[in-house]
């Protein structure tokens, strides 16, 4: 029995070791040292050949922007007809220039005459048009569904025909990567060919992935010949970080206070954004999603209740404790960017305020048990965040315990996406968004885009926002459409945010906060959106190594 | 020469008063043990929720007066959350080992007093679950159930009985071929007669030691279980989940995260098995007059 038991607690440290053994092993340095592969990089330590980055996980579908690579922009081994650069202003990339037409049907793109894919054939207005026909097919993550055609209408002007003006189409031109119509097949996401500054040399899924610089780049060639990107867990990344493995790492906001030896900290703003969001409708309504889970929430119903937790949270309190300092508190879905409503902004943390407006709603603690009630509902709702997030973990935490004081019990519960997917219609969820699309706000807000899926969980409709955000996407121009988004947030009497209908509690911006060796200069980045890909590398074509 | 007579007796003395008080320390130990496990357990209910919810202003300290295991992130209490999860692991031990003892016996029994085909197919069920490895039997049920608490607590009650019931089965095989046993079936007496009359008394001691040694299995595999997630929200105060916790935190180094749960683990783990031992000596009359 006593020798069972040794084994036992010999198995159980042995399990401990092989978990931090694990999470360290997928360094370059390992890999070299076991294979003469002429693919496999050289001992890590930076220099203008060659830098290794820990930026984040892999695109596990694949590299394949008619499927959602580089959704969010900068897809690296495609490139786009337009950028945006580090103000967020549109530039040309691909594109030489763009014209709408006066009804805003129909956008033509004119493009580079100069421009290989990294085999070497020519990129052409079939490539484009290719591509949006695509990836309007695919059903992928880009949203191309007012598109209703695209035409090459000679080698190098593509015009694409929409069945409804949208002034957001221009972010797909700024995100979509071009792929050739050529090479396009089944297994284009594993093997992409495209335009980009970079091409893919070796990709292990779940490790690495390789990438060298595209000799047909049509711009001034990057300086950085080689990338190494490694999948690392966030403190095994920071543990190569400190051993001088990798020249770039993205770091949880947490490890951020820490000091590294030889590199820097690159505090970069983001529209990287988390929120509390508020089921819209009461359950009495019985509504089901089309797969058949239930819609609405009681409690969160109540408009005193959204606007109550508003008003109580003190979001700068989470900034300093949760992301120690490196973030922003947040009021609506587009903090920072230029079509942000100011006045949407509300003083928080304002406990009496949040008291009155709930003692208004009806709400009281009838029984003293520091609960409210009202008409014999308890003041309390389940408040999910997904298991794998420890920012998201302790923002739930902490707001569940900032709304206590108000009578408001969250229970918060942990739990994996598959779990979260059927409740989230019905709880509240810690959720994150940001983009420099529009689309995404109207996504989260307009009535029709709740169908059951991560927009509009919550099933907030409100027809008079509804309008507001239909005149904003039926704008001729990005330029003219900014009137419109920014009512829909707040107009002095309606909007979606706090002092309208509260539909969300947006709680913070994180600042992604990313270790930078003091040999790299990776310029002035811009404003990022929501983590996935790897916003960082947005101007990696600029970076350069300045030790030698 | 007239110092050492009066030293000797009373050395002779002093060591006798060791060996005569061995059953005394014998006894002292299981009641310090006890005692020890017995305050985790209850521990809970006398703290109470205090010091697991997260106070933003004072994480990341180290161990003080005010916090003997120190904060973690989030500014929680770590010798409450240690104390918490300590206690639902010797509550999850408790359970799993009161249905292992429950199972082992009476398979146990079973299959030595019936012996014939139901020894073969309980000897064949054993077998089946010694060859598979436990852990992975243990994640397998936890999932097959659902996962959570409840799925932990299932998969830790379901596969510790096997090498109970082996033990009991060899000693009521044994005891079997005794010639009262024998006898006794030579007086037409049914098998459960003999079962209740004969082997039960037999076992009883076994089957005492036998389930405070299943308990640091118990919490261990519970521990590793809930280490590695299956489907526990992460901010449940269960060990494995510390313990994996205090992990992403070895590189900055707020070692009290992971040091301080880690030897309250290894202190109760370790508690229950100088109890076994010492109920051992206590209990087998080999050692018990010694």
């Amino acid at each position: 029995m006593k020798r069972t038991l040794n084994r036992l607690i010999c198995s159980a440290s042995i399990l401990l070791a092989s978990y931090v053994l694990g999470s360290c092993t997928p360094s370059p340095s390992t890999s070299s040292s076991d294979t003469t592969d002429a693919t496999s990089p050289p001992a890590a330590s930076g220099s203008s050949e060659q830098i290794v980055l820990a930026v984040g996980g892999e695109s596990d579908e694949g590299y394949d922007p008619t499927l959602g690579w580089g959704r969010y922009g900068s897809p690296l081994f495609q490139s786009t007809l337009l950028r945006r650069d580090e103000d967020l202003n549109i530039v040309n990339d691909l594109a030489t220039g763009y014209t709408v037409s006066e009804d805003g049907l129909t956008w033509t793109v004119t493009i580079r005459e100069d421009v290989l894919f990294s085999d070497g054939e020519p990129l052409t207005a079939e490539d484009v048009a290719y591509t949006f026909e695509q990836a309007a097919q695919s059903g992928g993550l880009n949203d191309l569904t007012m598109l209703e055609e695209a035409i090459a209408t000679d080698t190098y002007t593509v015009e694409f025909r929409l069945t409804e003006p949208q002034s957001t189409f221009v972010n797909r031109l700024i995100t979509l990567g071009i792929v050739p119509e050529h090479a396009y097949g089944e297994d284009y996401g594993r093997n992409p060919i495209g335009s980009g500054p970079y091409q893919l040399v070796q990709w292990d899924e779940g490790q690495q992935l390789i990438v060298e610089v595209n000799p047909n780049y049509y711009n001034e060639p990057p300086s950085i010949e080689r990338l190494v990107f490694l999948f690392l867990e966030e403190d095994a990344a920071f543990a190569a970080a400190q051993a001088e493995q990798v020249q770039v790492v993205s770091v949880p906001q947490a490890l951020a206070v820490q000091n590294v030896e030889g590199m820097t900290l690159y505090d970069v703003t983001s529209v990287d954004n988390r929120g509390l969001m508020f089921p819209y409708v009461p359950t009495s309504a019985g509504k089901t999603t089309p797969d058949g889970d239930p819609i609405g929430n009681d409690v969160t119903a109540d408009l005193a209740i959204r606007q109550a937790i508003n008003y109580a949270v003190d979001r700068q309190a989470l900034v300093d404790g949760v992301l120690e300092g490196y973030g922003s508190p947040a009021y609506g879905p587009v903090s920072g960017l230029a079509w942000e409503e100011e006045s949407a902004k509300i003083e928080d943390a304002q406990v009496g305020q949040a008291q009155a407006i709930l003692a208004e709603g009806g709400w009281v603690d009838s029984n003293n048990d520091g609960l409210l009630e009202k008409e014999g509902m308890e003041a309390t709702f389940t408040l999910l965040y997904p298991a794998s997030d420890s920012t998201r973990q302790a923002l739930a935490l902490s707001v569940a315990e900032m709304l206590k004081p108000i009578g408001i019990q969250a229970n918060v519960e942990g739990r994996s996406w598959d779990e979260i997917e059927p409740a989230m219609h019905s709880n509240v969820v810690l959720f994150g968004w940001g983009s420099h699309d529009q689309t995404e706000m109207y996504n989260l807000y307009h009535s029709q885009s709740a169908q059951g899926d991560f927009y509009n969980t919550g099933y907030y409709a409100n027809q008079a926002i509804d309008d507001v955000l239909d005149l904003a996407m039926g704008a001729p121009s990005e330029a003219e459409a900014i009137a419109f988004w920014k009512a829909s947030q707040w107009d002095g009497q309606k909007g979606f945010t706090a002092q309208g209908d509260a539909a969300w509690a947006w709680l913070v911006n994180l600042d992604h906060t990313y270790f930078v060796s003091d040999c790299l200069d990776i310029g002035q980045p811009q404003v990022e959106p929501h983590g996935h890909g790897w916003p960082i590398t947005a101007n990696i074509a600029q970076w350069t190594w300045t030790c030698d | 020469m007239t110092l050492i007579p009066p030293q000797a007796p009373l050395r002779r003395s002093r060591l006798q008063r060791l060996t005569l008080s061995r059953r005394q320390q014998t006894l002292w130990v299981i009641g310090l043990c006890s005692l020890f496990l017995l305050g985790i357990i209850l521990s809970t209910w006398i703290i109470g929720d205090t010091g697991l919810n997260p106070i933003l202003a004072q994480r990341n300290q180290s161990p003080s007066l005010d916090h003997p295991f120190g904060t973690d992130w989030l500014g929680r209490d770590m010798l409450s959350r240690s104390l918490h999860g300590m206690s639902l692991s010797l509550r999850v031990g408790l359970l799993a080992a009161t249905i292992s003892a429950f199972i082992g016996s009476s398979l146990g029994l079973a299959a030595g007093t019936l012996g014939g085909w139901v020894d073969a197919v309980i000897t064949w069920i054993v077998d089946v679950f010694f060859s598979l490895p436990h852990l992975v039997l243990l994640i397998l049920i936890a999932f097959a159930v659902g996962g959570g608490t409840t799925g932990v607590v299932v998969a830790v009650a379901l596969t510790h009985w096997t090498s109970l019931a082996r033990v009991i089965r060899a000693e009521v095989l044994q005891v079997n071929s005794s010639d009262y046993v024998q006898l006794s079936h030579r007086l037409g007496r049914s098998p459960l007669w003999i079962a209740r009359h004969h082997m039960i008394p037999h076992i009883i001691p076994q089957l005492l030691v036998g389930l405070i040694l299943l308990f640091p299995h118990a919490i261990l595999h519970e521990a590793a279980l809930s280490f590695i997630g299956i489907g526990l929200s992460p901010h449940i105060p269960a060990i494995g989940i510390i313990l994996a916790e205090s992990m992403r935190h070895l590189s900055t180094g707020y070692w009290w995260l992971g040091v301080m749960p880690g030897v309250l683990l290894l202190l109760a783990v370790k508690a229950f098995d100088w109890l076994g031992e010492n109920l051992r000596d206590l209990l087998d009359p080999k050692t018990s007059q010694g």
